[in-house]
């Protein structure tokens, strides 16, 4: 399986897959401190997912990534995502206004 | 492979991080479970019982596999503080590379002041 080189794709489509088949998707990361390299896998057996990055910006992403996993693994697929997201952004508007929008 | 609690789960982990800086590489993988054998998990569903899932979380550094699970009601305790591990412990991942940026952004007519607003 080839690589996915975008971000916001490799979420939608992992999320997509997990969706379709929770019981045997499984998600992998690997880090390679030696080589400072990260892959991450996301797999149902029957199509896989992959992503790799050198980059600590993409690190950060994966962490948002790691928190739907885990929501969706330990609450189960039907959970709403927007539960996730509204977290977010309820901490990124106050953000936004400090970053000089004048109501 | 050892079943272990959250908390000595992710003490392991980072001794695994610590023991693979200068070679090998560490495995993470998460999946949802029910922590039943499918013989189990038929017997359940026949007797019309509801098949509780966890999050399994496995890691493996090559040589030592350890495993913990976490439910949906402690699941962001435990998220937390593996984020805080991967932080802690991913320095070898390339920062940004700000010359090749500021190049661009010269090259854009916009001088060096631009600062990027997306963190």
């Amino acid at each position: 399986m080839v690589y996915i080189t975008s971000w916001d794709e490799f979420v939608e489509r992992t999320v997509q897959l997990f969706r379709a088949d929770p019981e045997s998707t499984r998600y992998c990361m690997k880090y390679r401190h030696c080589d400072g390299k990260l892959v991450l896998k996301v797999t149902d057996n029957k199509e896989c997912l992959k992503f790799k990055t050198d980059q600590a910006q993409e690190a950060k992403k994966m962490e948002k990534l790691n928190n739907i996993f885990f929501t969706l693994m330990a609450r189960g697929p039907d959970v709403d995502m927007s539960e996730i997201t509204g977290k977010e952004q309820i901490e990124a508007q106050p953000a936004k206004k400090g970053r000089g929008r004048k109501q | 492979m050892v079943l272990l609690q959250p908390d000595p789960f992710l003490n392991e982990l980072k001794s695994m991080f610590e023991r693979s800086t200068e070679t090998g590489s560490v495995w993470v993988t998460l999946k949802r479970s029910s922590l039943k054998s499918k013989v189990q998990r038929n017997k359940m569903k026949t007797a019309g019982q509801t098949i509780e899932y966890r999050c399994l979380i496995r890691a493996t550094d090559g040589k030592k596999t350890i495993s913990t699970s976490v439910g949906a009601k402690d699941h962001q305790r435990f998220q937390a503080s593996y984020a805080t591990i991967l932080k802690a412990h991913m320095t070898a991942l390339k920062k940004r590379e700000r010359k090749d940026r500021k190049k661009a952004a010269e090259d854009k007519k916009d001088s060096g002041s631009k600062k990027p607003k997306r963190v």
